[in-house]
This record gives C-alpha cells, structure tokens and sequence, in this order.
C-alpha cells in the first residue's frame, strides 16, 4: 500500500502537465472557433489565400 | 480586467467622442442587476470632478456619460466604475470581440481546470469511500483526502471564481442573487471538509464542491456561448464597415484617403474590387456588381445601373466603383440596422424579469428556512446538522428559474437570425408565438417592387411622351416603386424643382415652373382650382397626373407579386393564421393580388391612419395581430401592431417601428420564424415548470435529511443544465420543420 505515496504525486505531476497543456492550447487559440475550420476543406476557392481577403475588416461569407 | 477594458474603449475611438471641450461615452458596465448598482454608479460618478451628466440603465446595462475634457478623462470614469466591481465594456467593435475571445478562453480554462481536477478528487473520493466499506488504515485515508484539499482549492477558488465574485457583488450591493446561496453552500462544505481534514476525523465533501463547481461552470458557458452568439451579429454588421476611404476631390479628381467620419453627403468615393460600400451612396458609374450578402442575406450578386442606390456594407465584387454618398455614416442602412440590434439585446423580457425577481423572494425565505432546519438539527441529531443544512441551501438553489427564460430567448434570436430575421425586442419572440392575424402591406412587401409601366393615357394637347416626361421628372428622386417604373418608361430626365413625396398621396414639385401632382387620383384632383365640365378625365389608369387645372394624364403600372408570396401564403394559414392586405394601393391592384393568394380581407388606398384604424379594429376584437411593411406609410402601424416585421430594403422609418426585420427582403422566412417562436414558448413554459417542481420537490426531502449534499449538488446542477440544453432544443429546429 505504500506505493500510493509514489503514484499519487506522480499522478499529481502527470495531471499538471495535462491542465498545462490544455491552458497552451486554449491561449494558443485552437479552441477559438470551433465550427469553421471543419468547415473550410469542403471550400473550393482558396479564397483565404487571396491578398483581399486576408483582411480582418472583410467581412465573413456566409 | 478593469485597466484592458479601459484600453480596448480607448482604442475603438468611435465610441467615446470629444468635442469642444466635452467628451462623451456610453459603454456597458457588466454586472448592473438592480436599481441600487445603478444609484451606486450613479453617485460615485457624480462624485468625479468635471462629470456633467450621468446616465445609467439598470435594464440594459449601459451606461452614458458626459463629461469636460480640462477635468476629467474616460480612463477616470472606466476606473471608478470598475473600482465598484463591474466590468466597463466597449459597445461593439474589434476590441469587444476581443473582449468576448478572452471571456471564451477564461471559461475554457475554467471549466478544463474544474474538469480535470474533479476527475482526481472524485478518483481519491473513490478510494475513500471504499475504504469506509472495506477499511483503510487512516494514515492513508488522511493521505488521500490531503491530495483531495490540494485539487478542490484551487478548483474552488480559480475555477469557481465567477460564482463567488458574482456573491460579494450581489452582498455588496445588498441583494440576494442565486450566487449568494450557492456560494454559502461552497464556501462551508469546503470550509466544514478543510476543518475535518486538519482535525483528522468526520467526512469530508471536497468531491461534491468540485462538481458542484464544475457543473455550473457548464452552465454558465451554454449561458455565454448564446449571449455571444447574439452579440456577433452586431459585431459582424459593425466590423463590416472600412475604417478608412478613398475620397476624389470634386473638382481635380484627386484621390485622398480619409476615415469614415470625415465622409459628408455629397462626397464622391472611390471603391476597389473586393472593397466594401462604407455608406450607403448612389452608382456614379455606368453600372456595377456588388454582393449584399451580408446587408441583406442575398447571396446572388445584384447589378446596379447608373443612379441607383448603393447599400452601405455590401461589398463590390465587379470593377473599381465611383459612388456618390447620399447619407452619412452614422445614418446608413447598416448603422441603424446596428443600434435596433443593441436595443433589442439590451432588452429582457418581462416574463424573465419577473423570474428573477420570483428567484430573489424565493431566496430571502429560503435563507430563513436553512436557520430553522440548522436549529431543529442542533436540538434533534446535532451530527446531522451540516449535512442537512448543505442539502437545503443547494437544493432550494433557484438557479434554473432564473435561467429558464433568458436562455430561451437568446437561442430563439440567433436561430432567427440564421432564418435571416433580427429581432429587435426580445419580447417580440413571445409576441410572434402567439399572433393569429397577419397583416399585409402589398406594395414592396407582397410585390419585389419591380413595376412596370403597362399603359398611358394622356390630354391629347398635352401628349403622351410629354405627360411621362413630366410624371418621370416628378418621380426622379423617389424610392417608390412607380417611380423606377416610370423613370424605366421615361429615360433620362432632369428631376423635378422641390418634388415632395406625401404618404399614400404622390409626389408634388415642379417642372418647367409648372406645378404638378402626381399620384392618387382624388389628391390630384385637390390641386385644381376650378375644374371646368371640359376638362380632360382619365379612363382607365389609376395613378394620375394633374397641374393646377385638372388631371392631364394617367399611367397605369402594375408590379408582379414575388414568386414565394403564393406558397407563403398558404403555409401561414396553415399554422392557422388569417391573412388581409392594407395597401395604400389603388383598389384593384390590391384585389389582383389578393386573388392570386387566396386572401379574402383586402383593402386599398388605404392613408397611414385607416391602416392603424384597421389593426386597431382587429386588436379591439381580441386580434393579435402581425404587421408587415416596408414603407413610410407602414410606420405607424407597425408601432401599433401586436407585433410587426419589416422589409430590410423598407424605410428607416419603418425598420425604427417595427420588432422583426426580414434581412433577405422576403416573407418566405415568416412562417418558420413563427414555427420557432411558437416553439420556444412551449420550451420556456416547460422550462419554467421543471425549475418549479424541481425546487418545490427537493427542498423538503433535503430539509428532512434523507439528502446527502452531492444528490443535492448533482440535483441542482442537472435541472440548470436540462434548462439550458431543452433551451438549444430550439437552435436546432431544422430549416425543413422550422
């Protein structure tokens, strides 16, 4: 029973670097828009490559 | 929070405006529930040196101030509002959206936290528990329940952040909000759970805190995810204006760029391909292509001709374009369509109000109840008083009633909007529920408004091409839909001097110094002075053209009905809805396109006030009753109707009278909106009396203490979320049922 004193930090480590993870992938912005990029394969037109478009101020297709 | 929101206001200029010494913004304080954090606001900034003015709503949060530039400045105000404990927001714009992706990505946080740490407590809580059946030696037990405080504390107080601040504003502006009583629960199962730990005896509830919080957590971010759905749409229409224009000098034809402020009536601009209409202007070219895709829905691209009109917002998809601007920025179609978003955002139903203010009472005699239980405890089983009194606080928590109708509303709006139908007063979407009497305007409602001039009869002394010349020179500047058939007919003409549109009457004004009318036969006629037995008289045509000597000519012009007027028509009345027309039309035009749609009850040549008689008539006979309009001449019965939609292509007038705007210019998208509202008032009546039963239900047997405080938690947590989730029932009507 005492190995509960290794495997229980070691969960505790294993587990922050998990929520560390999760936090680098939020603020790096993976789960900002959760619709449109499953979206955009089926696009034909490379218009997101396009100068005009790049635009933040275009605004968005329907 | 308070000094970035302070920032993001600075930068979005165009919300806070300074002149002539005296600056003056509005922006929402987040956070204002009640009448007392409007008075708190109120007086702090009142207190502020150089405050001229200060404006705040409690129903819709906003705040508006005025102030001298010498004394004061809006980072002082933003931080004395902020230093009260709300939140200074920005109105809309790029740092809003901004705002709103850092308020995702905190609630993503949050709840990832809160999830990943209640799997660990839960998992040590699993230990302990079995260790309760099967024995444990207690230098483990204590081990484990040590791991459990160092996951539950930082889930209690980073995850569960929201709830707790929300408590201490609530006590700090003396009321009793459903976060008061949660976190009371929170606070002392996980004060009563450290105690046990330290002491090293009793149970510990470290596993129902984090759950409890994580369950919420889910809660409060369907709650989000709706109010930024809503809120995008704004966004969206007031980022797709260009901050900056190409403006060509009158005389050299030298190009300058400006902002959009600096734009005035009259300026010429020149657009690129691909660029977007900063406001809404006349073609100056010889034609052109643009997509008004977002303006109005319309996904095919629609070709201009030289003069037409131009909507701020679409976007120019053929050549580089030269336009003229007839209205100023702030007055564009775009912008106003904007500021009837925001009112009806900021709005809230009176059915919600009414169960919040239900949840407070609820609250004041609950907190009373939980003493008495605590006391009954203390004299009857004093082990027992802990568990029963947590149980009570957590299941008496009237959190899905508040949300009950909120959320309902808010999906119901953006499935409306994706129907292509801003609804402008939230509780239009009730109203729409339960109208049974649709009323019609014909001309640009039930028509396109694309006329054609069929016929002209004219005094033979005068002529026929004369007469058109005439009629086309008075109808130069009019967006009537007679007018574009005539000028079609005419070619070009110099316009009319002072040509002055009447309401259901025509156009007056003057041509070659002559004074004519153009329009209703019997308001034509008024002009005329003396009419002698010899004067000339029209047979056939209904819209007439006279001088101060009688009538000289008449046109007969007839307009096609669109082509899904007939099957929405028919699929109205078979949601049991009657159908009339009031038109300001002539009588039978009207009764052509009655016939064609199956509509018994239609009147024509109707004047603003008969319409408003007639809608009145019919509320009077216990109607309600839906308007649908689009011209100047349908803005008073647009006010007064029950409920009333408008065309987006309609007059400003109009749009600023009625609750519903119809983006894609057609009736097709009624009957599935009502479908929708019809549908979200059944979700928020079910909604309403689940929270009810629920509560009613769970509070005695809490009070008895046959509930332990994670039932409780669990109980409470889920009838939120069955609320929130029957609420998404409605966002996912699909557009064949809906």
């Amino acid at each position: 029973m005492s190995s509960i004193y290794l495997l229980i930090p070691l969960s505790v480590v294993l587990i922050g670097v998990g929520i560390w993870a999760f936090f680098w992938a939020v603020n790096s912005g993976q789960f900002d828009d959760l619709d449109q990029p499953g979206r955009e394969i089926l696009d034909d037109a490379d218009e997101a490559a396009s100068g005009e478009n790049t635009d933040s101020r275009a605004p968005p297709r329907r | 929070m308070s000094a970035r929101g302070a920032a993001a206001l600075l930068l979005d200029g165009h919300w806070a405006s300074e002149a002539a010494g005296e600056g003056h913004a509005v922006f929402n304080a987040e956070g204002i529930r009640c009448a007392n954090c409007a008075r708190s606001i109120d007086a702090a900034l009142k207190r502020l040196q150089g405050v001229r003015s200060v404006d705040v709503n409690v129903v819709n949060g906003r705040v508006s101030v005025a102030w001298a530039s010498t004394e004061t400045s809006l980072p002082a105000i933003l931080r004395t509002v902020a230093a009260l404990g709300f939140r200074p927001l920005p109105l809309a714009g790029e740092s809003a959206a901004a705002i709103r992706r850092d308020e995702r990505r905190t609630s993503y946080k949050r709840i990832g936290f809160a999830g990943l740490g209640s799997m660990q407590v839960m998992m040590y809580a699993g230990g302990l528990y079995t260790g309760a059946f099967d024995g444990i030696e207690p230098r483990y037990a204590e081990f484990l329940k040590l791991t459990c405080l160092l996951f539950a504390t930082p889930v209690l107080f980073y995850s569960g952040a929201p709830i707790l601040r929300g408590a201490v504003l609530d006590l700090r502006n003396r009321v009793l909000g459903m976060d008061v009583t949660v976190s009371i629960a929170l606070l002392l199962a996980y004060a009563a759970s450290v105690i046990n730990t330290l002491r090293g005896a009793g149970e510990v509830y470290f596993d129902s805190v984090v759950m409890f919080v994580f369950l919420l957590l889910l809660g409060r971010h369907a709650e989000m995810n709706s109010r930024h759905q809503a809120a995008s749409v704004s966004d969206a229409l007031a980022r797709a204006l260009p901050a900056r224009v190409t403006r060509l000098d009158g005389s050299t034809g030298a190009a300058t760029t400006v902002t959009l402020a600096e734009v005035r009536i009259g300026d010429r601009l020149r657009v690129g391909t691909g660029q977007v209409v900063p406001v809404d202007a006349e073609l100056e070219d010889a034609e052109a292509l643009l997509d008004e895709a977002l303006v109005t829905g319309e996904s095919i691209a629609q070709r201009k001709w030289h003069g037409e009109p131009l909507l701020g917002g679409s976007i120019n998809v053929g050549a580089a374009l030269t336009l003229r601007v007839t209205r100023l920025p702030a007055e564009s179609t775009l912008h106003s369509i904007v500021r009837l978003l925001e009112r009806a955002q900021s709005e809230r139903p009176r059915l919600g109000i009414a169960a919040q203010r239900m949840a407070s009472w609820f609250i004041v005699r609950l907190l009373i109840l939980t003493v008495f239980v605590a006391l009954a405890w203390v004299w009857f089983d004093s082990s027992r008083v802990l568990p029963a009194v947590l149980a009570v606080l957590v299941a008496a928590c009237p959190c899905a009633l508040s949300l009950a109708t909120p959320v309902a509303i808010a999906v119901a709006t953006s499935r409306l909007a994706r129907l292509g139908v801003l609804v402008t007063r939230a509780d239009a979407v009730e109203g729409l529920a339960k109208v049974d009497t649709l009323v019609l305007d014909k001309t640009g409602t039930l028509t396109a408004g694309r006329a054609r001039l069929l016929d002209v009869e004219a005094d033979p002394r005068l002529g026929r091409d004369a007469a058109l010349r005439i009629a086309a020179a008075l109808e130069a500047e009019s967006r009537h839909p007679v007018a574009a058939a005539l000028r079609e007919a005419a070619g070009a003409v110099s316009p009319a001097e002072g040509a002055t549109e009447w309401a259901s009457a025509g156009v007056e004004g003057r041509v070659d110094g002559r004074r004519f009318r153009l329009g209703r036969r019997d308001w034509v006629a008024e002009l005329a002075v003396d009419q002698g037995p010899n004067v000339w008289r029209p047979a056939r045509g209904d819209i007439v053209l006279g001088d101060e000597s009688g009538s000289i000519a008449a046109f007969t012009i007839a307009d096609e009905l669109r082509a899904d007027a007939r099957p929405t028509a028919d699929s109205l009345r078979a949601l049991g809805l009657e159908l009339q027309i009031a038109s300001g039309d002539r009588e039978a035009a009207v009764r052509g396109a009655a016939a064609q749609l199956g509509i018994d009850i239609a009147r024509g040549r109707l004047r603003p006030e008969q319409k408003l008689d007639i809608v009145r008539g019919l509320q009077a006979r216990g109607r309600r009753v839906l308007m649908v309009g689009d011209g100047i001449n349908d803005g008073p019965v647009l006010a007064a109707a029950d409920v009333s939609a408008a065309m987006s292509r309609g007059s400003g007038i109009a749009h600023a009278a009625s609750d519903l705007l119809l983006l894609r210019d057609s009736l097709a998208a009624l009957p599935a909106s009502i479908r929708v509202a019809r549908r979200t008032l059944a979700v928020m009546s079910q909604n309403l009396r689940w929270a009810a039963a629920y509560n009613l239900a769970a509070v005695p047997v809490a009070a008895l203490g046959f509930m332990p405080p994670w039932i409780a938690a669990l109980g409470m947590s889920l009838s939120s979320l069955v609320v929130v989730l029957n609420a998404q029932r409605i966002g996912r009507t699909r557009e064949a049922e809906a």
